[in-house]
């Protein structure tokens, strides 16, 4: 691709669905996220987060619904675990591990690093793999950096260093990407070249911009159109034989109607057939052995010119 | 006079002044059986409008899903459905998604201008420039000098570059005439409205709204308006734009959407999808713009 930095962070164009193949000639990939954080806004998790009903209700009860839910359907999922979650709850997070589920990364407290200098979001990595590892003990090999309610956009939020920190710091995988609905590089020296593996994330599949959205009590309700846009899009990408990403926030969908609605949801997709259903980490490990970047990821010399008067 | 009727008077002829620009068409119609015409338009900024606004990386990596994957899968709806389409495509644009555009105008599909870099300058002389390089790249991409803009660009420029149309506002439902500030430049234009955009309804933190204002609705309720709206203007043998984003819309579930309701469309008789560049064509060739240069 013509690679251009600042704009780009893939090669020019996806593979197709025909060239897109899972373990077992399974037809379809489908991974949950399941994050943990409680952060309202870009400040990350604070002391006035912790102590709310939410925050009990998404460790406790609402937590304990969804795990009960994935178990019904037989389906695991990858936890995006703040450091600071995993200092409280050492004890659920190791059950949750337990039950087979991933515990991945998602901060120190799933807060925003954008302009954070290098040195202190290469500690705050460092730390907060200490932190899992100690909890789980297991290192963990992805990292999540979701957005929170509070934020302006609905991407999540990176510094410009993170993903070749990542990387340095040993992280086989960072979980959430928007320029593809399957896993694919984000190249962070085009040079070398040197990329780390994403994995698809968007927001219309995940449930907190639907469900008392932008934050509870002022937001609006719109389950419906969450369970259209999950259907949807599972339906979709079925078809296409590609992949299928949600994510879920405890205290948001494990409240009432929201829980049947996840259960609705999930009964419809265990009709299908032929499903792969790995946690992060096992579908990067597939996803870097089958399509390897030294022969998947083509990067083209820039052919962009700067101009006067124009942006660069 | 007094002074509240000086101010009723500017303001009638406020009024008057812009609707002297306008030429409309009472009298438009299709060649023989057709009764709507459906522009399918593509607007291909990719991430060239988040970066023009400064927008942090993922905002931008969310644009680049509209290079890799969008638009190709837009291209195969359209070539299945022998749709043809028209991309408004910024000039910088050639120089990130080559193949793309290149397997676009293989297809048929019209290449037209949305601009160098997502934005009209305000100095005449890089306006001038901008729109000067926007239409090397294109004809260089594409084989073809554009005729089409969707943009602000001024007319008498747009003229001297040969261009023929542009498509935005919607003062009128049908196609109609543009003149500029002094009646001049004549320009078809194909109307755009904004409930015929799928950015409308999709995209999050769009052009700077607030998290209270975002667009989270799902393909079947845009699927209803969008059938509603097609079928009142099918009904008044009239005409619909459909503006889509390969970045919103290309994603599976819009898509799969989209495939429905050409599939809906076409179970009627008389809908022709041509791109804009035809229809600008058949207006200026039947209903030239009387008394406009």
């Amino acid at each position: 691709m013509p690679w251009k930095e600042r704009y780009t962070i893939s090669d020019e164009k996806s593979l197709t669905d025909d060239e897109v193949r899972w373990p077992g000639g399974a037809r379809c990939c489908v991974s949950i996220t399941i994050d943990l954080s409680i952060a309202a806004g870009p400040s990350g998790i604070r002391a006035t987060d912790l102590g709310t009903p939410p925050a009990l209700f998404g460790m406790g009860q609402g937590l304990d619904a969804v795990l009960g839910i994935l178990k019904r359907y037989d389906l695991k999922a990858t936890f995006a675990v703040p450091a600071v979650i995993a200092h409280i709850y050492p004890d659920k997070i190791r059950a949750i591990a337990g039950a087979g589920n991933e515990i991945a990364a998602h901060g120190f407290k799933h807060e925003d690093v954008s302009s954070l200098e290098g040195a202190d979001e290469r500690e705050r990595i460092a730390h907060t793999t200490a932190i899992l590892a100690d909890v789980t003990g297991r290192r963990p090999a992805g990292w999540f950096s979701l957005p929170r309610q509070g934020d302006p956009f609905a991407g999540g939020t990176i510094s410009p260093n993170t993903m070749q920190l990542l990387i340095e710091s040993g992280y086989t995988y960072m979980g959430n990407s928007l320029a593809d609905d399957i896993p694919h590089y984000w190249v962070t020296d085009f040079a070398s070249p040197q990329a780390i593996l994403t994995l698809p994330y968007y927001y219309h599949f995940d449930d907190q911009f639907f469900l008392m959205f932008p934050r509870r009590g002022t937001g609006l309700e719109h389950p419906d159109a969450l369970f259209r846009n999950w259907k949807a899009e599972f339906d979709a990408q079925y078809r296409r034989g590609r992949h299928f990403h949600m994510t879920l926030h405890p205290q948001h969908i494990g409240w009432c109607n929201r829980l049947q609605l996840l259960d609705d949801f999930l009964a419809h997709v265990r009709r299908f057939p032929d499903l792969w259903n790995p946690t992060g980490e096992e579908c990067a490990r597939y996803w870097l052995e089958t399509y390897p970047a030294s022969s998947y990821l083509k990067l083209e010399p820039s052919i962009w010119q700067d101009y006067p008067g124009s942006l660069s | 006079m007094t002074s509240l009727d000086r101010e009723l008077e500017e303001l009638r002829e406020a009024a008057g002044a812009y609707g002297a620009r306008h030429r409309f068409i009472p009298e438009f119609r299709y060649p023989p059986g057709v009764r709507i015409a459906v522009n399918f338009t593509l607007d291909f900024d990719s991430m060239l409008l988040r970066r023009l606004l400064n927008e942090p990386p993922m905002q931008l990596a969310k644009g680049e899903f509209g290079g890799r994957v969008g638009i190709w899968r837009l291209i195969e709806l359209f070539d299945a459905h022998r749709v043809t389409a028209t991309i408004f495509t910024p000039g910088r644009a050639c120089e990130l998604y080559p193949q793309a555009l290149r397997a676009a105008a293989r297809s048929g599909h019209e290449i037209a201008d949305h601009m160098w870099e997502h934005r009209v300058p305000n100095e005449a002389e890089l306006e001038e420039d901008h729109l000067s390089k926007t239409v090397a790249a294109l004809e260089k991409i594409s084989g073809r000098r554009p005729v089409g803009t969707r943009s602000s660009h001024s007319a008498a420029l747009l003229r001297k570059d040969g261009y023929i149309y542009r498509s935005e506002g919607s003062a009128d439902q049908r196609p109609h005439y543009e003149l500029d500030e002094n009646g001049e430049n004549c320009l078809v234009n194909l109307p755009f409205h904004y409930v015929i955009d799928d950015a409308m309804f999709f995209s999050f933190a769009w052009l700077g709204s607030e998290n209270q204002a975002q667009r989270v609705t799902d393909p079947e309720r845009v699927f209803d308006i969008w059938w509603a709206a097609f079928r009142q203007q099918y009904g008044e043998g009239g005409y619909l734009n459909i503006c889509m984003h390969p970045f919103v819309s290309g994603r599976a579930l819009r898509v799969a959407m989209l495939d429905r309701l050409i599939t809906r469309m076409k179970s009627l008789p008389g809908v022709w999808f041509p791109n804009c560049e035809q229809i600008a064509r058949w207006c200026l060739e039947q209903f030239p713009p009387a008394g406009a240069s």
